[in-house]
């Protein structure tokens, strides 16, 4: 049976749906019997989204927006 | 932006002509069209404000000033967040140096047989509640910036931004495979990174 470093090695092809459908079915029967790896897919997809919600939620301040608006309108008028 | 995406699509496309034709005036149509993708990219590397607004700027200038040389040979946001990570880097450049963390430190370690050497814990569920506290937050952003440089760029342009992985190898000049490995190791990083934080607040949660 395949073992949870090889798993974890393909986690990011298997998340992609990039594995052939045999390599698929043995991660998934590992995962099946593996609790350890079920945990581990669980917080790394976790991680990555928590990331993107972070990050993705900077706006722009208001004060940079309006030294930005008086930048365009200086050029936009060159 | 218009609420329509095709109506957007004809717009960036029709900018990019006028751009290539050496035709000015949309500079304020460029501006509104990418300022806040570059704002985003620039202050996710430098984290800082003044810096990010700069950078902002020089890009939309060079935008503006050299897109009649743009060749369409990639797509024209490709080009804009190339530019974007040159003039971020420049910034950094003229900062002093952090110490690079190692990354292999934190990728999973497993025993001779191949399993899992250390207890992993599911923290995965209810985390998103306490997206709102600005001390998970804090976390969250510590731990991206503590991502290698090259791990971090990766993570950035695919996970944050939602790039494509061909489109992201095209922008870093990177082949697929190196895109996709450093993708992984960025999110083994950061998952190891966020479980020592996460796996207390569960205990702390648990035992109240």
């Amino acid at each position: 049976m395949i073992c949870c470093k090889e798993c974890i090695e393909l986690l990011h092809d298997y998340l992609e749906g990039d594995l052939s459908t045999e390599t698929n079915a043995s991660l998934e029967e590992h995962f099946a019997d593996c609790p350890p790896c079920i945990a581990f897919v669980n917080t790394y997809k976790s991680a990555s989204r928590l990331c993107k919600a972070t990050l993705t939620s900077n706006e722009i301040p208001d004060s940079v927006k309006n030294k930005l608006k008086e930048f365009v309108e200086k050029n936009n008028n060159t | 932006m218009g609420s329509n995406p095709s109506d957007k699509k004809v717009t960036e496309e029709q900018l990019v002509k006028d751009l290539q034709a050496g035709k000015t005036g949309s500079f304020e149509q460029l501006a509104n069209l990418y300022q806040k993708k570059i704002y985003a990219l620039s202050f996710n590397l430098t984290r800082n404000i003044t810096d990010s607004q700069d950078v902002t700027q020089e890009v939309l200038l060079t935008l503006f000033r050299k897109g009649h040389t743009f060749q369409g040979k990639s797509a024209f946001s490709s080009w804009v967040y190339r530019i974007t990570l040159n003039a971020s880097y420049m910034k950094l450049r003229s900062r002093k140096r952090e110490p690079n963390v190692s990354i292999d430190e934190l990728l999973p370690s497993f025993n001779s047989s191949g399993f899992q050497q250390e207890k992993i814990q599911d923290w995965s569920e209810n985390t998103e509640s306490l997206l709102f506290d600005n001390e998970t937050r804090e976390v969250i952003q510590k731990a991206v910036d503590l991502l290698p440089e090259k791990e971090k760029i990766v993570f950035i342009l695919r996970d944050v931004e939602g790039l494509s992985t061909e489109k992201v190898s095209n922008i870093l000049e990177l082949t697929i495979p190196a895109v996709k490995s450093r993708l992984h190791r960025a999110r083994l990083f950061l998952r190891k990174k966020l479980a020592s934080y996460f796996e207390e607040y569960k205990v702390q949660k648990e035992s109240k």
